[in-house]
């Protein structure tokens, strides 16, 4: 295992189904899947199982529906059934989960929780760069911080984020960033730049 | 010869501290050559056969009873700073008995450890602690096991898991941090919490240094020396109280850098813990202003080459870029162009007056 980058910054490997798996559960909190999320060759119809969001859906998803398309209010409803589901679930199952890095991580801790090992789980993050950044000092968590620095909604300072993420926590380690002069306050930069 | 503890210390607020002769002439310091950049430098932690730091599996110095007091009061304002994940049960027992065995081995005037099967009786002299215990029932200390022994030990540690090819963050005490969080980076992989480290990762460093770490034997412990910078001797340098230490930075001057300005070095020892498999981590840190260093010719000379040529991702990394030109100014005048000895020792026995 080589990391290559002077950062944790998760790195993340295109899906495609696992063959040794004997079922396969595809979630987003996306409506459309990015086809970079895909390894080459891949698509959509490789996952017959899949559960997306959509808002204001009026069907009830069927968590052990089976093959088929289920419609999540939002993610953390279709959360709360991945729960569920995994709670029941048997050896031979492998979870692919693609949509925003606090989505794939939330689902991913989902799933360890549930007994699963990181063996049974594929990741992929796509989309805009959206970071949960937990504020070191005060322990406010700010979710989707888009830029380098956020003002916390805990206890008002500007925060850097650093490049240090922990899947446990689900965030990154954002500290202050004046702390040693005050308002030496650096550019603000966009994640996506 | 006996230790004489110093009992009126302090690593916070008003800041009272500071190292005897024979402190100065003991101090690890890290630099074996007139340059530094990251590399795999482990090697066994055996017991040196002269005096000094690498004499004992767990060093106690003369800042024993006030950093034992400093951890006490980290620990009474910020609870968190020690914590153990419910897996690591064992490693948190294997630990007590590391350290509870090692001390009274090393050190037979100051500790005692007396077995009667698993009814044990610790006796630490320094601290006027004397506790009869059952090993393995938590309900019969007044901490957690884990918590019950670091409290008596000088430096923090961690408890590493090994599981799917990698090591863990599975628990640990820091009330002595270089600017890293427990809290945050529990339950992370060796790869995930070196991940802020620049240049280090490129060369390979981390990748070569977990396997050396995850084939580490039993009663074969390893160590390495690591560095940084603090302002003042102050142990919590956590980034969670960084709005407190932080200012200091800004604070430092050609004239009180040499007073102020403490170079902070942790011995890092990993010992492999017989019933739970887990790696003991100890960072213990030894503190020296600048002053104090500089009364050795020879890490004078040298402390001013490997501050010049420092490379500036490195300096970024520990906090010195803003005082970086400041240090390296005053650090100039005990640098008389004259070679150095290869190697960290002193090569004096006396400090110049």
């Amino acid at each position: 295992m080589s990391t290559g980058t002077a950062s944790n910054r998760p790195r993340y490997a295109p899906l495609a189904p696992d063959p040794r798996a004997r079922a396969h559960l595809l979630v987003t909190d996306h409506q459309d899947i990015a086809e970079a999320a895909f390894a080459p060759g891949i698509g959509l119809a490789d996952f017959p199982e899949r559960w997306d969001v959509v808002a204001h859906a009026l069907v009830l998803p069927e968590p052990f529906g089976g093959p088929g398309v289920q419609h999540f209010r939002s993610a953390s409803h279709l959360l709360a059934l991945l729960r569920h589901r995994l709670a029941a679930e048997t050896m031979g199952l492998r979870l692919y989960v693609t949509g925003s890095e606090p989505f794939v991580w939330d689902a991913a801790r989902v799933a360890i929780e549930a007994g699963m090992g990181r063996e049974e789980m594929r990741l992929f993050a796509t989309g805009k760069p959206v970071r949960r950044v937990s504020c070191v000092h005060c322990r406010t968590i700010n979710p989707g911080v888009t830029t380098t620095l956020v003002t916390c909604a805990g206890c008002g300072v500007v925060l850097t984020v650093r490049d240090h993420f922990s899947r446990v926590h689900n965030a990154w380690m954002g500290v202050q960033c004046d702390a040693e002069v005050p308002g030496e306050v650096p550019a603000i930069e966009d994640l996506s730049a | 010869m006996a230790t004489r503890f110093k009992s009126d210390e302090t690593f916070r607020d008003d800041y009272r501290y500071g190292n005897s002769d024979e402190g100065v002439l003991r101090f690890p310091f890290p630099f074996v050559e007139d340059s530094y950049m990251y590399s795999v430098n482990m090697e066994p932690h055996t017991r040196s056969a002269t005096p000094g730091v690498f004499a004992a599996a767990f060093d106690v110095d003369e800042h024993y009873v006030t950093e034992c007091a400093e951890r006490a009061r980290a620990l009474a304002l910020e609870p968190g700073r020690c914590m153990v994940l419910p897996h690591m049960r064992d490693a948190e027992w294997d630990t007590l008995e590391l350290i509870m065995e090692s001390l009274a081995l090393d050190y037979p005037d100051q500790f005692t450890l007396e077995r009667h099967g698993l009814d044990w009786t610790w006796t630490n002299r320094p601290l006027g602690i004397h506790q009869s215990f059952r090993f393995g029932d938590a309900t019969t200390l007044p901490h957690p096991p884990f918590e019950y022994i670091v409290r008596q030990a000088q430096g923090d540690f961690t408890l590493q898991d090994q599981r799917d090819g990698t090591l863990y963050i599975d628990g640990g005490v820091a009330t002595t941090p270089a600017d890293w969080s427990l809290a945050f980076d529990v339950g992370m992989t060796f790869h995930e919490w070196h991940g802020p480290v620049p240049l280090a990762h490129q060369a390979g460093v981390f990748d070569r240094a977990l396997q050396y770490l995850m084939r580490i034997r039993y009663g074969e412990p390893a160590r390495r020396l690591n560095w940084t910078m603090t302002v003042h001797p102050r142990l919590d340098t956590s980034p969670e109280n960084y709005p407190l230490w932080g200012p200091d930075r800004a604070g430092l001057t050609a004239e009180n850098i040499g007073s102020q300005l403490f170079l902070r070095v942790e011995l890092q020892s990993l010992f492999r813990l017989p019933r739970s498999n887990a790696l003991l981590f100890g960072i213990r840190t030894y503190l020296a202003s600048l002053d104090d260093l500089t009364r050795v010719p020879k890490w004078g000379r040298r402390l001013h080459r490997v501050m010049r040529d420092l490379h500036p991702d490195i300096a970024g990394y520990k906090g010195l870029t803003r005082y970086h030109d400041v240090l390296v100014a005053h650090l100039a005048q005990f640098d008389d162009g004259e070679p150095t000895t290869p190697g960290i020792a002193a090569d004096i026995a006396v400090l110049p007056a």
